[in-house]
């Protein structure tokens, strides 16, 4: 081992040896030409709201499970749940009991996995299995190879480590941002949010049928333009901007389900909110 | 489902967007709960402590057993040179920062378990994320536990906005453990006295930081840090543990010092 007399700890020769991780010059050595990875061009997330689809019951699920079925020949669907109604009641329950974020966080995990037990029973007829989260990341490659399709929890794993909130004390890291994450890291070919409006508005259609639907955005605009209320959770605007891998998505309507064979094709049935 | 018990918070929050500024706010209105507000949060540092090997790391560990009965730990570990190298081979190969991360926590969890071997006879467990349940019976029971300081997103892990290294690592793990259990104290063990203006192992004009906030720190854009960057962001927004203290671990009664409350070291506070 080289080097300065004076340091006395122990190195492992490599590139960032001796170095601090927390120096940006080194944190800038680290974005080489090198391509990234992409563990699975071929497949597709596909995230399910929770209360947008799941919690509608029979007349909203069941178009939707029957698109998603027509789609598997076609497409390898790595399909992701969010928590919904039951998440949004623990969170009431949880807050007045003054648990703080990371625990509703981790208790926020449950439900999702739910819905994704409730879609992996569903969708079990045509081959799809829902995965337990502990062993989901790391057999992922294997799973998305045997099975038609796979389901898993949404809510990424960050359960008592949930960041502080910047206001208030809901959860920042939903199923949009596990979603979002997994598809980043394993490089697939796109992302798609099934909620229960077409895209993103103007203004909220549910109280203002006049708002308009901004088929395309970026995320620089959508801070622009100050929007009071966005269909998917807002972390997404700074995890696209520091996407390598999947620098867009596309929010579409699960009561148009015809819109679903169309957005995994790659057709522009939605919004598009792309990194600016 | 009926929710005509809910309060007009719960119920707000079951009706309405998540995304509503009002709601959020609500939120917020009152503090969470200390679940463990004796006990301190303590991270041995990766390649500025352990990577020092038995000069460094023994002295230490009859100070922390010195202090079981005293004081209740929970004792992180950071990764090091063997995170470092992982790095830079995950780096020239391609590799995904989310694949990085899960690299980071074997090694982190490699040094926890040495940690944990150390202090076996004391009857101090290693827990694994999963086992946070049982952390209060521990501390009850042994006074202190020993954790991995990765927080555990592993493929999850977001994107740095410079570079390819995971931007939460093992302080921001440990950190994240002190605040949401509302810990007393969050310790970080390395080498140096403290935060400096430089790292003083390179630069010998650095100068040693006692005493600042997260904005004074954040104004004078430092271009090393002794602390991931992340934490400062955590903390201006943590409703529990609103500074960290970074003492010199190589210096017998420091920890100790540290644990009593003492402003020994250097103290980055939010505002």
């Amino acid at each position: 081992m080289r080097g300065n007399p004076l340091d006395q700890r122990h190195h492992l020769d490599s590139m960032l040896m001796r170095e601090s991780l927390l120096d940006r010059g080194v944190q800038r050595s680290t974005d080489n030409d090198r391509q990234i990875v992409r563990m699975l061009p071929d497949a597709q997330v596909v995230k399910l709201g929770g209360r947008s689809v799941v919690d509608q019951g029979h007349s909203v699920v069941r178009p939707v499970v029957d698109a998603l079925a027509k789609a598997l020949p076609e497409h390898r669907l790595i399909i992701g749940t969010g928590g919904g109604a039951r998440t949004r009641h623990l969170y009431s329950i949880g807050i007045d009991l003054g648990m703080p974020v990371g625990v509703l966080a981790e208790l926020a995990a449950a439900d999702a996995l739910g819905n994704a037990h409730i879609l992996g029973t569903l969708l079990s007829p045509y081959g799809v299995v829902a995965i337990p989260p502990a062993m989901f990341g790391h057999l992922l490659p294997l799973f998305i190879r045997s099975v038609p399709g796979v389901i898993f929890t949404g809510v990424p794993p960050y359960s008592l480590w949930e960041h502080p909130s910047p206001v208030g004390r809901i959860p920042t890291h939903g199923s949009d941002a596990g979603c979002f994450l997994l598809a980043e890291c394993f490089g697939t070919k796109a992302l798609t949010l099934i909620k229960d409006v077409d895209g993103l508005y103007e203004a909220d259609p549910k109280h203002d049928p006049t708002a308009r639907l901004i088929p395309e955005i970026t995320t620089a605009e959508v801070r622009d333009r100050k929007l009071p209320s966005l269909p998917f959770e807002p972390i997404l605007l700074t995890l696209l901007d520091n996407a390598r891998l999947v620098r867009q998505l596309q929010i579409i309507n699960g009561r148009r389900p015809e819109t679903i064979a169309a957005a995994l094709a790659g057709e522009h049935v939605g919004t598009i909110l792309r990194a600016a | 489902m009926s929710f005509a018990n809910l309060s007009q918070l719960g119920r707000s929050l079951v009706e309405g967007s998540l995304s509503d500024p009002e709601i959020l706010k609500a939120t917020g209105k009152e503090p969470p709960i200390r679940i463990l507000p004796e006990a301190s949060v303590i991270k041995i540092g990766g390649q500025s402590f352990i990577d020092r090997g038995r000069a460094a790391v023994f002295p230490l560990i009859d100070e922390i057993v010195e202090n079981l009965g005293r004081h209740q730990m929970i004792i992180g570990t950071g990764g090091g040179s063997r995170a470092r190298h992982a790095y830079s081979v995950s780096v020239d190969l391609g590799l995904p920062t989310g694949v990085m991360s899960v690299l980071g926590t074997f090694v982190s969890m490699q040094n926890a378990r040495m940690i944990s071997y150390l202090l076996a006879k004391h009857g101090i467990p290693f827990i694994e994320p999963a086992q946070f349940g049982q952390l209060s019976h521990y501390l009850d029971t042994r006074g202190a536990v020993i954790f991995f300081g990765m927080p555990p997103y592993t493929f999850w892990q977001e994107n740095p906005s410079i570079g390819r290294i995971p931007p939460h690592r093992t302080d921001a793990g440990a950190y994240l453990v002190s605040e949401v259990f509302g810990c007393k104290r969050m310790i970080y063990i390395k080498d140096e006295e403290g935060l400096f203006t430089a790292d003083p192992k390179k630069d010998p004009t650095a100068r040693f930081i006692e005493r600042i906030s997260v904005s004074e720190l954040k104004a004078m854009n430092l271009p090393d840090l002794a602390v991931e960057h992340p934490v400062l962001d955590m903390m201006e927004n943590a409703a529990n543990r609103r500074s960290v203290q970074i003492i010199n671990g190589l210096k017998k009664g420091n920890l100790t010092r540290a644990l009593s409350g003492e402003p020994v070291g250097s103290t980055i506070y939010a505002d």
